[in-house]
């Protein structure tokens, strides 16, 4: 039992809101359990709508809470025990985290190179400018970048699309083992969403990390996903193998919610029915 | 063949309830002695026909926003239409909102032409219930009794599954879904001709979306309204809109009935668009496009998709290809699909 990566068990989160007489509680995740494999990398996807506690589950993998009951345990570190600046860091080494919008997740008055140099400091001994400078052009290069390209750069000169890649060569420049990724195409355009999509799934396949992927899209869930677990309000109501769970899902929330994505296709027309073109 | 087969009579073919010619809206900022213009709608034409869903399909910083802005009559510094003109049936003579004298603009508005916002929030006035803001709204407009008003008010909330108690409510008082469902109802309250609804769905829950979608049409079916939707949602789009325009860079690259640009897209960076579509089922591999879309304060020469275009030539990076009607009713603007026809 003590291969796994993130061992999640009977995680809850509870939110009191209200003065003395008044207060009312929220739980946000109810005991949710789940387990990532550290020799098997996948790309394992949380869904839910707005409330559905997913986001709160994310920032409970991040460290960011701290569950009210059960335990999440990390390469073997119970998450409660990271306190102390060294244990952080250790953890930070692990686990890294890409946010929905990159413009809000970098600071619009600093150069994004900097970010990445001081990420690198701040994970390796420094050993020289040279050495700094040929780590972080490794790191954008994996994301289809250079330093060239980012070089003295500020935030609002890039694309969204080009500014999530230089997040995740951030998230990548300290060998994560794990990325947690909140959202993370929901506020790149359209034309770019895919690349930023098939990126995910070249880190599983070329660089063993494991990523938690959280959205309400069900189809970039479907095309990426090795597992899925639907979540409503703050419960897991049906996980499992992804296409399984979305081919046929067995829950009638997730049939619900199968129900209501919106088919990029006009049906009724005349079109042939999904024979391939000639 | 000589000539084209006479096209079926169509009177709302023939008058449209809105022909936007020839749109420029630019940002022109001046900071500090620099001069910077943000061509964000540049020579934009189309029609939207009376009963249609008319679509408009766009990435962030393609100018659709500030395309329905200028249409509106949204105009405030630092946007200034440079050109062209906007022509609503129902307010011949202007050439767009902006140009018409209050007294005008205050007749049309809401009777003839209404919104339906993405935030319901920024709509529905926080401190007013319910009841109050329907009267701020469409009292005026409405020539009945108070009794028959609040009644015609129930009837209505009726239509999107509202009960007649959400009027006694405060905004916050009601799910996102209840509120867009309240701030549709106040757009088409006074059964106007023209809905402007710029992505009315995407601050919305997948499971509750597409039962507002269904409202929309219901309603827009029934009262005959013709609708402007704008969403970056191409799902949204082929559930909902009758036509569809692509925009790109502050230019419309296609336009065609919404099941012909599904079936067969001819700009390059409409199929791009379709074709990188994940579908649930199908495990067909997707790929992003190379680049990013252009600034439009520095956009490039010519097209503007030229530099990731697939199959960009050398007239495209000279001159803008002009929109060109290759079949009945889709028009689209590219050198490679329409053949060069400069001199």
């Amino acid at each position: 039992m003590s291969n796994a990566l993130l061992e999640v068990s009977h995680a809850t989160k509870v939110f009191s809101r209200g003065g003395l007489l008044s207060s009312r509680r929220i739980v946000a995740v109810n005991d949710v359990s789940f387990r990532i494999e550290a020799a098997r990398p996948e790309i394992f996807t949380i869904i839910g709508e707005s409330g559905s506690g997913k986001t709160t589950l994310s920032r409970m993998i991040l460290n960011i809470e701290q569950p009210s009951a059960g335990s999440l345990v990390l390469d073997g570190t119970d998450l409660s025990t990271v306190r102390s600046n060294r244990d952080r860091l250790a953890f930070m080494h692990k686990v890294q985290p890409i946010f929905q919008n990159p413009f809000e997740a970098f600071n619009p008055l600093k150069q994004l190179d900097r970010y990445l140099f001081m990420t690198r400091q701040r994970f390796s001994a420094a050993v020289g400018q040279a050495a700094l400078e040929a780590a972080v052009d490794e790191a954008l290069r994996k994301v289809g970048l250079s330093l060239k390209e980012v070089r003295h750069r500020y935030p609002h000169e890039m694309s969204g699309g080009q500014l999530q890649r230089v997040a995740i060569a951030r998230a990548l420049l300290s060998s994560p083992k794990l990325i947690v990724a909140d959202e993370p195409v929901s506020m790149v355009d359209a034309s770019l969403r895919m690349s930023i999509v098939n990126l995910f799934r070249a880190l599983r396949d070329d660089l063993g990390i494991s990523i938690i992927y959280v959205t309400h899209d069900l189809a970039t869930a479907y095309y990426i996903s090795d597992r899925i677990m639907i979540m409503q309000n703050g419960r897991v109501v049906e996980s499992g193998d992804a296409r399984t769970v979305l081919n046929a899902p067995q829950h009638p929330y997730s049939q619900q919610l199968r129900a209501a994505v919106l088919l990029p296709e006009v049906t009724g027309g005349t079109a042939p029915a999904n024979s391939p073109s000639t | 063949m000589t000539a084209s087969p006479a096209l079926p009579a169509r009177p709302d073919a023939a008058a449209p309830i809105l022909a936007v010619r020839d749109l420029k809206a630019h940002f022109r900022t001046n900071h500090f002695g620099v001069k910077r213009y943000v061509k964000a709608v540049d020579g934009i034409s189309f029609d939207v026909r009376r009963g249609e869903i008319y679509g408009l399909a766009g990435e962030s910083s393609s100018g659709k926003t500030t395309l329905i802005k200028t249409i509106a009559g949204a105009i405030k510094p630092p946007l200034e239409v440079v050109g062209g003109t906007v022509d609503f049936a129902f307010l011949p003579g202007y050439g767009g909102l902006h140009r018409a004298p209050p007294a005008e603009v205050a007749r049309i508005r809401w009777r003839h032409l209404s919104y339906i916002m993405q935030g319901s929030m920024n709509v529905l006035n926080p401190v007013r219930r319910l009841r109050a803001t329907f009267a701020d709204f469409a009292r005026s407009h409405i020539d009945a009794s108070d009794r028959q008003f609040e009644q015609a008010v129930v009837d209505h909330l009726a239509r999107v599954k509202l009960d007649a108690s959400v009027l006694t409510a405060y905004p916050h008082e009601l799910s996102g879904g209840m509120r867009q469902r309240a701030t549709i109802a106040l757009a088409t309250i006074c059964r106007p001709d023209f809905i402007i609804a710029d992505e009315p769905t995407t601050a919305l829950d997948v499971v509750v979306q597409k039962d507002v979608l269904g409202m929309i049409r219901g309603i827009q079916r029934e009262i005959g309204s013709s609708v402007l939707f704008v969403t970056h949602d191409m799902g949204v789009h082929a559930h909902l809109t009758d036509r569809l325009g692509i925009m790109y860079a502050g230019r419309l690259v296609e336009e065609a009935a919404t099941a012909e640009i599904f079936r067969r897209p001819l700009h390059p960076y409409t199929r791009h668009l379709i074709s990188s579509l994940p579908r649930i089922g199908d495990d067909i591999q997707r790929k992003g496009l190379e680049g990013s879309p252009p600034s439009l304060a520095d956009p490039p020469p010519g097209c503007r998709f030229h530099p990731r275009c697939p199959l960009a030539m050398a007239a495209c990076s000279e001159r803008v290809p002009d929109m060109v009607e290759t079949e009945p009713d889709h028009r689209v603007a590219c050198f490679a699909v329409n053949g060069d026809q400069a001199p």
